[in-house]
């Protein structure tokens, strides 16, 4: 019995600080901005009034003009219009981009460059967007222009109809270089003699890719997905950098919108509902990456 | 692992020479730090009264650009642990006024220079809090007196003028639009919204559109929206929002006929004395404003920034200020011929106006401010959308 | 006559990978041309640049901006990012190692609630937090941003240690317990100098994140002399006046850092980034 304290005690003392520090700074600060959402200023119960003031306000979701109408459409519609296109398009691209860039002479070296977008700040992502798709200095509209496609020969961060549009369009840029450096990684672990095999049945490329790199690579493809995820739905800097949500709020995003709540109009417990909800759907994908992980574990 | 010493031996150099960099602009001469709302050209317009400031008194004094509606963001939490970002903070008025338990009395050194003052002070619980600084105009369209004349153009005396001279300018060959718009955090479209509303619903207007008392909504409001605004916007009068500094580049260049901008702009391009200026007609109210200055109780040299705001404010002060053009001085002792040519006629301009009324989106302030620059960037590209435009205005005050 | 017959595909399929790679790196090309440009020359876009027009002073002018200089947020990003890497990592390699090997009560709760902390948002802890903090007089304070850092970084740290080492030989630490070493010296001087490659994967990361954060700098940071690099890029581009030369010259020095470390640790780094994910 003495020694299996002895041994609980070492344990506790490992993680000790480690859980000090995250329990005061992390879960502490989160049971309170949850507590809070459920309160108003002067620190009455108000229960689930200022989830209803924040979901029924225009800067959240404005019905009156989605679908029908363009944008803006609100924070939480943009983020989903966010997950749409972003999640397919980098995942799908990162695994094209590692089959396409798996052993080829330079191959590492395109890699490393689409990789860059991890590399750099955020925040310089916002502002390299705003410069792409700059009427005057930006390659986008440059490209339009060359095409002969007037109506996209504009400052795309400066219209509704485009502005969160070219916001996905750079973070697709931005992201792609992690979904493609997973998928690397996957695609070395899995045994030539598949392939080879394989070719003895007489596959050809496609069917080596549906039948064999695919369902290989499915793991790895499930943790890109729930981190891409988290990324999207926590999306804030190259928001902030780039069109600080406008114009007209019709690149507003849920992170950005609880900024503004937060710290501009010190509205505190409107800003912890917009907080909750968000982390309401990064939990979801949490939890789902949390049991894949322990599934793996029992393995 | 060579990499990693490699790594580690240029972090420790970076850190090295980053630290000799800073060391070197600790002073031992006292120092005195002010927050300017100014930046590149402008700030470089103010220096020379702190340069001399810093010779009289062998002080050394900071500049540290900082915006409105930023400090309005960060200043509670900082005073509120008795701290303070500067020993001289500009910001607007009634922003000090509704803090005023954090600021000085400023009484001993406005009785001086109150006589020859133009504006008031902005005095709260029976102190003087915040004393004003230099004027800036929003006096109308900028255009270049060359570009005019070599097009025979002449600036207009009524609407129709106006609206002639416009399409006049739209077909220049090299013309993109007849008017460019500033983009930039969004203030740029709302002076010249601002221009609109006072030229055709007065001084009036404005000021009730500031007290809340008339609403977005209102017949009258939408009616010079609708009339004005909303037509020149669909002809493609004013171009897309471009960022304003680049602005000035091509409407300099001779892409765009006018800019609308305060008169700031002076000293913000080649050739001043090349600069003409036209209100819309019929415009008998301006938009001027002050920078406001305060001192923070928490500041650690409160003496010795009374001293520099106050040689700010003297004659010996506002002449330097003067003759650097860019903001008129607010003493009725300066000789209007102290000014650049530029300036004065912007001094011109504000002269012949009935009133002056102050900006609307400073007034206001707060969240709304950000609201109103980011709903008027999407009236610009979408002016269909007007009616919601309002409607948001409306119900973000 | 085989080696005929696979080129087109060859030249198809190179060809399209350097197409990637171009579409990848025009934008950054973009950014480092506008950096060495005078503004006038780009007003319609940088490729219009005159080579003999190009000069480095945008980098001087950004290093030394009289409002924002560059130079003071690198510092301040060092003297945060340096602590804010070293001590998280130490702290979770340590919880790691005691949820890996210890069996004690709660065990399996504490290590389900870090990994449910990865997904929570910063937003989430951002009021509160900034009330702790003031409470504290760590606003505005190179600690206060240290300590946020370092709780932050704990969860994937943990998460990514404890997986690194379950792969070391359990072997060595039952020597070590045998020749009588104690449960806190055989972690330091086995397991951790055994580490190295996993303690450098997890610091180039954490590194590089603290350096690139921007959200939990705007918050606790607003004293212009303190403020972080990445937090004066938008006062760069400020209401008042921009100059996209000094403003991208500024996002080139800002990212020449995290780059350095992406590039002489490029296998840690990568590594960092698989071994968080795959189990």
């Amino acid at each position: 019995m003495e020694r299996r304290l002895k041994h609980w005690g070492t344990g506790y003392i490992f993680i000790f600080p480690a859980v000090v520090l995250m329990a005061i700074f992390i879960v502490y600060p989160a049971v309170k901005t949850l507590f809070q959402s459920f309160f108003d200023a002067g620190g009455n119960w108000v229960g689930l009034k200022n989830f209803i003031t924040v979901l029924t306000h225009y800067e959240t979701i404005d019905l009156s003009r989605f679908p029908k109408k363009g944008p803006p459409w609100g924070s939480l519609i943009n983020n989903a219009i966010w997950i749409l296109i972003h999640l397919p398009v980098t995942v799908l691209l990162g695994m094209l981009f590692a089959v396409m860039l798996n052993k080829i002479k330079g191959g590492a070296f395109i890699k490393s460059v689409i990789f860059l977008g991890m590399v750099i700040p955020m925040i310089v992502g916002g502002v390299i967007i705003r410069f792409l798709f700059d009427e005057n200095s930006g390659v986008v509209p440059l490209l339009m222009r060359t095409f002969g496609i007037e109506a996209l020969d504009f400052t795309w961060t400066a219209y509704p109809q485009t502005a969160l549009m070219s916001l996905i369009l750079g973070s697709i840029l931005l992201w792609t270089g992690f979904s493609l450096t997973m998928h690397a990684a996957g695609l070395s672990t899995i045994p030539r003699e598949m392939y080879e095999a394989a070719e003895v049945d007489g596959a050809g490329i496609l069917r080596k890719f549906f039948f064999i790199t695919v369902p290989m690579l499915a793991p790895v493809t499930s943790v890109v997905i729930a981190m891409t995820l988290l990324y999207e739905i926590k999306i804030f800097d190259i928001v902030y950098a780039a069109t600080l949500g406008g114009p007209g709020g019709s690149s507003m995003v849920l992170s950005l919108q609880m900024y503004f709540y937060a710290f501009r109009r010190l509205d505190f417990n409107l800003a912890s509902a917009v907080a909750t909800i968000l982390t309401l759907f990064t939990l979801i994908v949490g939890i789902w990456l949390v049991r894949n992980t322990m599934r793996g574990e029992k393995r | 692992m060579k990499r990693i010493v490699i790594l580690l031996l240029c972090l420790l150099a970076a850190g090295t020479f980053l630290f000799a960099g800073g060391a070197k602009e600790e002073a031992v001469k006292p120092t005195i730090t002010m927050t300017v709302p100014w930046a590149g050209p402008e700030l470089e317009q103010f220096l020379p009264v702190v340069r001399a400031f810093e010779e009289k008194e062998n002080v050394k004094v900071k500049c540290l650009t900082y915006r409105g509606e930023d400090l309005s963001a960060v200043l509670p939490a900082q005073f509120e642990a008795g701290q303070s970002l500067g020993d001289i903070i500009f910001l607007w008025d009634w922003w000090v006024k509704k803090n005023d338990q954090h600021a000085v009395d400023l009484t001993d050194i406005w009785a001086p220079v109150k006589s020859a003052y133009i504006p008031s002070p902005a005095e709260a619980g029976g102190k003087v809090v915040a004393l004003p600084y230099v004027m800036v105009a929003k006096p109308g369209f900028w255009y270049r007196s060359s570009f005019f004349e070599k097009n025979g153009l002449k600036a207009p005396a009524n609407w129709d003028e106006f609206t002639s001279l416009l399409k006049k300018i739209g077909g220049i060959s090299g013309i993109k639009n007849p008017i460019v718009t500033g983009n930039g955090v969004g203030w740029p479209i709302s002076d010249v919204t601002e221009h609109f509303l006072i030229t055709f619903g007065g001084a009036e207007l404005q000021n009730k559109l500031i007290d809340k008392s008339v609403k977005w909504t209102d017949p009258q409001v939408r009616k010079i929206f609708e009339n004005r605004i909303i037509p020149l916007l669909k002809e493609g009068a004013f171009s897309d929002p471009v960022e304003w500094t680049q602005a000035i580049e091509l409407w300099w260049g001779g892409e765009y006929g006018l800019y609308f901008m305060g008169n700031w702009i002076t000293g913000m391009v080649e050739d001043a004395g090349d600069l003409g200026v036209f209100t819309l007609p019929g415009a008998k109210a301006m938009v001027t404003g002050q920078d406001w200055a305060f001192i923070p109780k928490y500041s650690e040299n409160i003496d010795l920034a009374k001293k520099l705001f106050a040689f700010m404010i003297s004659k010996e002060g506002a002449t330097i200020r003067a003759k650097q053009g860019g903001k008129l001085v607010a003493r009725n002792d300066i000789s209007s011929s102290l000014y650049p040519k530029a300036d004065q006629a912007v001094a011109e301009a504000v002269s012949k106006m009935e009133t002056t009324v102050l900006d609307l989106d400073d007034s206001i302030g707060g969240d709304w401010q950000r609201l109103f620059w980011d709903q008027l960037k999407l009236l610009w590209v979408s002016p269909d959308s007007l009616d919601d435009v309002l409607k948001k205005l409306q119900a973000g005050l | 006559m085989k080696q005929i017959r696979i080129m087109p595909g060859r030249i198809a399929h190179y060809s399209l990978a350097w197409i990637v790679a171009v579409i990848w790196l025009v934008p950054f090309i973009g950014i480092f041309i506008t950096s060495i440009s005078p503004l006038k020359e780009i007003v319609h876009g940088w490729w219009g640049v005159k080579l003999s027009s190009i000069s480095f002073k945008n980098f001087i002018g950004a290093w030394s901006h009289p409002t924002s200089p560059i130079g003071q947020g690198m510092l301040n990003s060092l003297i945060i990012a340096v602590p804010a890497t070293i001590v998280p990592v130490f702290f979770a390699s340590s919880a790691a190692y005691g949820i890996l090997r210890y069996r004690f009560p709660l065990r399996k709760t504490i290590f389900l609630i870090t990994l449910l902390l990865l997904a929570i948002p910063q937003a989430m802890v951002a009021v509160p937090l900034f009330q702790i903090l003031k409470n504290l007089k760590l606003i505005n304070s190179y600690l206060g941003l240290i300590i946020v850092h370092t709780a932050w970084g704990l969860p994937w740290i943990i998460l990514f240690m404890r997986g690194f080492f379950s792969t070391l030989p359990r072997e060595v630490e039952e020597a070590a317990s045998i020749d009588g070493a104690g449960p806190f010296k055989t972690f330091f001087r086995i397991i951790l100098p055994m580490s190295w490659p996993g303690l450098a994967s997890v610091s180039s990361l954490q590194f590089t994140w603290v350096w690139n954060d921007f959200f939990l700098a705007l918050i606790f940071i607003y004293n212009p002399v303190r403020m972080v690099a990445t937090q004066r890029i938008p006062l760069l581009r400020g209401q008042y006046h921009v100059d996209w030369g000094i403003l991208t010259a500024a996002a080139l020095l800002i990212t020449s850092v995290p780059l350095l470390v992406f590039i002489l640790l490029q296998k840690y780094y990568v590594k960092g980034f698989i071994g968080m994910a795959s189990k």
